[in-house]
């Protein structure tokens, strides 16, 4: 069942459409990750939806509330945690998750036992008293993340939660972020790490440019991209623009994907029958290969497919699926 | 309603993390009071000497007042700075309604400068003697009053002027014209005297005569002094810049903060 539903959101900064006309599902209990490159219009969105901002255009439906007639009764069901960290200069961890807790209605002692166990969980427990001007980028990120940890909301709004945490950190929060989940919470993860969506998502969305590209399970969305298998070839040598029309030129091949001068990541079909004649191509055209490895696609293939496309073409794909 | 209460919180604390400079601020207006009283009762002309008696006495509700203005529009600043970092986005997200949000942190300012100006009026008790306790009353309804529209005045400013540069200019203009159009250096009378004269332009004089600052000073004289009279003009002066500038702030707060 849907707990969001979006009706055509839509914000415009002066010139600026940040989220065009924006329809989108998330079904209650999942964790659905919001993916996409900077200034997609993520936060804009998760903005709208938490009643923060209002939309230009359109609305939304947020539990069983239209955020633009009964904002106050979504306030009650959600939670943010930001982007950038909002936390006042002057206060410490400790008085900001505190009181946080008290706003959002829990007991005395349900507080102080939250508190103490998430501070302890992400790590900060000791920096409870410093002021906040003074901790890390990282530590003020730890702290913002913990709000929404102790205040357990139906629906939580988590606005990249690991950028600026390290890599022992992130993997601390990713647990936190699925316990949540399994207590009963509904999560918008907006992020522009895949690995990050990958992992935790039940369904992701990929947004560019305010709209909604593709929307299914990381799964699925792995699957849809033509070419089940992927070959990535790294040459000693840059890779002549006439070698890349020749791969194009086999009917396996898919998409062939630059990563980088001397780095292709090849889409294709019937890998066992194709490999070999890519060797012989290199070869012929005196292209060392100095490694050859096959893997299956991830969601970074999946983003640099859609992202990659103009609006018009993934629109004109998303209509005749 | 607990919400409000736990907004006061909110800004109590802030306040308090300040509570050195807030000491510091407070003497200066004592030191203030003391050397101006000192100076400025050798320079009074006769008749302005008959008329207020020493000017320490006369200058101790206006020193207070003063410190009441200061301290209210603080939580202006406050505000002014979350909305630049948008950290009010966090204010907004909360399980609270703008109405709550807008009418905590009014209640907030006031009550801070309130809590400010307890010792300097205590001050003014000690050197000019104690009011009855209806006056009190009337004497602290009144300032809060006061307190709470100059709180109205400051959130207003803060959330419609957000650049930091033109919300200090803006600040120190509303301080410049309401501290010196104003009876708290000068007995109104005085002023009046020199519209009359024609040396001071009427709408200024006017201005002396609505000026909140003004009547919440000449009520702390009234009670104690006995000059100027007391009338129900300064209480109906008060109420009524009160009324303004909260629905202002709070209009301020519910409609423009959500687009910034
Ligand atoms: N307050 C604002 N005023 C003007 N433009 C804005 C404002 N907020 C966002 N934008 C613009 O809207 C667009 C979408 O921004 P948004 O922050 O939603 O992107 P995002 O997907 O969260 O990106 P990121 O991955 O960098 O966080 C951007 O082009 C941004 O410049
Ligand atoms: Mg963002």
């Amino acid at each position: 069942m849907a707990i969001i539903q979006t009706i055509d959101l839509t914000k415009r900064f002066k010139d600026l459409v940040a989220v065009d006309k924006l329809s989108l599902s998330i079904d209650e209990g999942e964790i659905f990750g919001l993916l996409g490159p900077n200034g997609a219009g993520k936060t804009t969105t998760v903005l709208m939806l938490s009643t923060v901002i209002k939309p230009t255009k359109g609305t939304a439906i947020v539990g069983d509330y239209d955020i633009r007639k009964n904002p106050d009764d979504v306030r009650k069901l959600i939670g943010i945690c930001f982007q950038e960290p909002k936390l006042m200069w002057v206060s410490t961890p400790w008085d900001v998750l505190n009181w946080h807790a008290k706003v959002c209605g829990l007991s005395t002692r349900e507080r102080k036992r939250r508190v103490k166990q998430v501070l302890e969980h992400v790590n900060m427990w000791d920096h409870r008293r410093k002021r906040i001007h003074g901790l890390s980028g990282g530590m003020k990120k730890r702290v913002e993340v913990a709000k929404i940890l102790i205040q357990r909301p139906k629906i939580a709004f988590i606005d990249e939660p690991t950028s600026q945490i390290d890599v022992v950190g992130k993997h601390k929060i990713w647990n936190m972020i699925r316990e949540l989940r399994d207590e009963g919470s509904t999560i918008i993860l907006a992020t522009n790490e895949l690995f990050e969506a990958d992992v935790l998502s039940d369904r992701v969305g990929i947004m560019h440019k305010g709209k909604m590209l593709v929307c299914d399970t990381p799964k699925t969305l792995k699957d849809s991209i033509l070419g089940g298998d992927i070959v990535e070839v790294q040459l000693e040598k840059e890779v002549t623009k006439n070698v890349l029309d020749e791969l194009k030129g086999f009917k396996e091949v898919v998409e062939v994907v630059v990563v980088k001068s001397d780095d292709l990541r090849i889409h294709l079909n019937k890998v066992e029958k194709v490999v070999p004649q890519i060797m012989n191509l290199f070869l012929n055209e005196r292209l060392p290969i100095s490694s050859i490895r096959m893997s299956e696609p991830s969601l970074d293939d999946v983003f640099v497919h859609y992202t990659g496309l103009t609006i018009e073409e993934a629109e004109q794909k998303s209509k005749s699926r | 309603m607990k919400a409000i209460l736990h907004l006061i919180e909110h800004d109590f604390r802030n306040f308090f993390r300040y509570k050195w400079w807030l000491a510091g601020l407070i003497s200066m207006n004592l030191a203030d009071l003391l050397i101006m009283a000192v100076v400025y009762n050798q320079m009074l002309s006769p008749e302005i000497a008959e008329q207020i008696k020493s000017y320490f006495s006369f200058f101790a509700p206006g020193v207070t007042v003063v410190g009441l203005f200061a301290s209210a529009f603080m939580i202006g600043r406050e505000i002014n700075m979350e909305v630049r970092r948008q950290i009010h986005h966090y204010m907004l997200s909360l399980p609270i309604t703008r109405l709550e949000l807008a009418l905590g942190r009014l209640l907030a300012g006031g009550l801070r400068g309130m809590m400010y100006m307890t010792p300097l009026l205590l001050t003014t008790f000690l050197i000019i003697g104690f009011p009855s306790l209806p006056q009190l009353f009337i004497i602290l309804g009144a300032l809060f009053l006061l307190a709470t529209g100059i709180s109205g005045v400051s959130i207003a400013t803060a959330v419609s002027i957000t650049s930091f540069e033109k919300f200090i200019t803006a600040r120190g203009l509303i301080y410049y014209v309401l501290f010196f159009c104003s009876s708290i250096f000068y007995p109104l009378s005085l002023i009046q005297t020199l519209g009359q004269e024609g040396i001071m332009p009427q709408p200024l004089v006017v201005l002396a005569e609505l000026n909140p600052l003004s009547n919440g000073a000449d009520l702390i004289r009234a009670f104690l002094l006995g000059n100027p009279a007391f009338t129900f003009d300064m209480i109906r002066n008060l109420v009524v810049f009160s009324a303004i500038f909260v629905t202002a702030a709070t209009i301020a707060y519910m409609k423009i903060i959500e687009r910034k």
